[in-house]
């Protein structure tokens, strides 16, 4: 035993001297964060500003909540609490989180700060969650999300809505043909009643379609008695269901229990379909992690993506949590996920240009280029290598002063020009 | 068909193969690999090959749309990813054993309070004992783990166990029953939906030969 404890000893002592040997000095960050370097920066507003642009001409208002919340005001939002988060203590040691999710900070909001508001109420944001990495799943633990909520009437039109916006947003983003699933958590409610279904059960069913396993569901399915024939076939086939509009015909007929749910789903697509969205896939296996949900649930998808580019839903019961009952629905883009799924933003390729021999020495010239929104960067006359400097920040001209004019060489193809003035450059 | 299947090399590959055949997938490719970890087959789906382990990161990341892993490296691993049939081979079962004749695990918890386990499924072992009220001390293992209890490094293991030959010929005895495992196809979170007349198709018609 003690032979066996200094060995190990021995071994933690060896790997960590190796360790040190070839990695060097480090300054770590924590796990699952990381830095954004321009390239990725200038990409990430770009993809940030289409989709903003395009949920603020659907009505949306920004708005902003604070990183930091009482514990146990967010815990509010979910039945059992909000689990794994950053948590710590503010200096009368009440328990801090750094939030975790967006939607319920937003209900907060909405249900506090815009209580008076008669609505609905439309609001966006741009921001970021944080929740702790979980190991080996490759999942950040800071989660940049642009999306909207509307705390309106609670019906099929709101649903549409926030479907038809993300779409139009989506697109605007650069994805040419979002695919986009909605299934619906009342639905699934629903058919759970008219098999009626007891409490284990349903917990069981609900842990089997949040841990999206079809093998679980099918398992637990055939231990709910009332399920037979049409409807035991349905059940145990439900999660795998998906199709379009004859799929809420047919389960309607089946489980009348469940035919008001499947009715405000098909008015939904019809909603979605005036807008000239994309037509969603029904698809009852769809649900959300966070059990605040209450009706229509939503993902979009893209190639690319390892995950849904967009997540949301329909959560009525927040509000109330927070003092003010009223139904909302809502959706969230994840940027870094988005930007994997499309190619570089549009209006973000090279144009700036670097003045060498310094741009103070033209400050006039220089300033009517920025002026135009055009990048100007100065060098000293000395600077070895212009043209590779401006490569690595992004610009594309390198402009030299003549003893008339300029010569300009546009460091993507190597070509060069001689131009009289900085005002009739090649970027304008 | 532009899928791509990702294939457990080892244990699961013959049988692997068995079903994919009777979904009416061509094989051809798979049964003449050498080295190859990837092979596309004309019409059909692009297969790649990895160890089992490392099915549910493949598919999770997207690189392939489907897998056919064992439901134990899905408990170990807990991926995002859907699960959608149980093939029904490859049946086997996680077991906790220890040292035939007296078991070492209760005088170990009373005398020291924590029980030595020593496992490549670290999650699950840990899971375990938790949920079962006992303290482990779970130490990582990559094969062999049978070793561990002979030579004093663990009281007992946990492991995946088919026959029981191994556990016997080592002198153990399955003292617990943890979970019961088969072979499962999975699917990405978004190929599922992308794909989803494809996938759909293909899950029908394992379905219509598993078990």
């Amino acid at each position: 035993m003690s032979e066996l404890t200094s060995a190990f000893a021995l071994s933690v002592l060896g790997s960590s001297a190796l360790m040190t040997d070839f990695m060097g000095d480090q300054v770590p960050l924590p796990d699952g964060v990381r830095d954004v370097l321009p390239v990725e920066a200038a990409e990430l507003s770009a993809l940030e500003t289409s989709l903003m642009g395009v949920f603020s001409s659907f009505g949306y208002r920004e708005v902003r909540t604070p990183l930091i919340e009482f514990s146990d005001v967010v815990d509010r939002g979910q039945d059992q609490g909000i689990g794994r988060a950053y948590r710590m203590f503010d200096d009368q040691g009440r328990v801090l989180v750094l939030r975790p999710d967006l939607t319920i900070p937003i209900a907060r909001l909405i249900a506090t700060r815009m209580a008076d508001e008669p609505g609905p109420v439309r609001v966006s944001y741009a921001a970021r969650a944080v929740r702790p990495p979980s190991a080996g799943t490759g999942q950040g633990a800071e989660r940049r999300q642009v999306g909207i909520e509307l705390a309106g009437a609670g019906g099929a039109e709101d649903d549409a809505e926030v479907i038809a916006a993300l779409a139009a947003a989506l697109q605007a983003a650069g994805l040419e043909q979002p695919q986009v699933a909605i299934g619906s958590v009342a639905l699934v409610d629903a058919v759970l009643d008219a098999v009626d279904a007891d409490q284990d059960a349903r917990d069981a069913l609900w842990g089997a379609l949040q841990g999206r396993s079809m093998v679980a569901w099918a398992n637990e399915t055939r231990r709910v008695r009332r399920a037979r024939g049409r409807l035991g076939a349905l059940l145990a086939q439900l999660p795998n269901l998906r199709g379009g509009g004859e799929l809420l015909t047919r389960i309607a007929k089946i489980a009348p229990a469940a035919a008001a749910e499947c009715a405000r789903l098909l008015h939904t697509l019809d909603l979605v379909a005036a807008y000239g969205a994309p037509a969603p896939m029904i698809d009852l296996g769809v649900v959300r992690d966070w059990n605040y949900y209450s009706g229509v649930v939503i993902e979009a998808y893209a190639p690319g993506a390892s995950a849904p580019v967009a997540v949301g839903g329909r959560y009525d019961a927040l509000g109330a949590r927070f003092g003010r009952p009223r139904p909302a629905v809502g959706v969230a883009v994840t940027l870094d996920l988005l930007h994997h799924a499309v190619g570089v933003p549009e209006g973000h390729e090279p144009r700036g240009v670097l003045v060498v021999g310094g741009s103070d020495t033209r400050v006039t010239a220089a300033a009517m280029l920025r002026a135009t929104g055009i990048p100007v960067v100065g060098v000293l006359a000395a600077y070895a290598g212009p043209e590779e400097f401006a490569r690595t920040q992004g610009l594309r001209y390198v402009a030299r002063p003549m003893k008339s004019g300029w010569k300009v060489v546009d460091v993507t193809d190597g070509v060069a020009t001689r131009i009289a003035s900085l005002e009739e450059g090649p970027w304008i | 068909m532009d899928l791509t299947i990702c294939v457990p090399r080892g244990a699961l590959f013959d049988e692997s193969l068995e079903a994919l055949k009777a979904a009416g997938l061509p094989i051809d490719p798979l049964l003449n690999l050498g080295r190859k970890l990837i092979v596309k087959c004309p019409d059909g789906p692009t297969y790649i090959t990895t160890r089992p382990t490392d099915v549910p990161v493949y598919v999770e990341s997207g690189a392939a749309d489907l897998g056919i892993v064992g439901r134990d490296v899905l408990l170990e691993r807990q991926p995002d990813v859907y699960e959608l049939l149980d093939l029904g081979f490859g049946a086997c079962r996680m077991v906790w054993a220890t040292m035939a004749g007296d078991d070492p695990a209760p005088a170990a918890i009373d005398r020291f309070g924590v029980v030595r386990v020593a496992s490549k499924y670290v999650n699950v072992a840990e899971a375990w004992f938790e949920s079962t009220g006992r303290k482990a001390e779970i130490v990582k293992v990559n094969g062999s783990v049978e070793l561990a209890p002979l030579v004093g490094l663990a009281d007992g293991i946990v492991d995946l166990v088919a026959t029981g030959k191994t556990l016997r010929e080592n002198g153990l005895v399955e003292r617990e029953q943890i979970f019961d495992s088969s072979a499962r196809l999975i699917a990405n979170r978004v190929s599922h939906k992308l794909e989803a007349a494809a996938v759909d198709d293909l899950v029908r018609r394992f379905a219509e030969h598993a078990r």
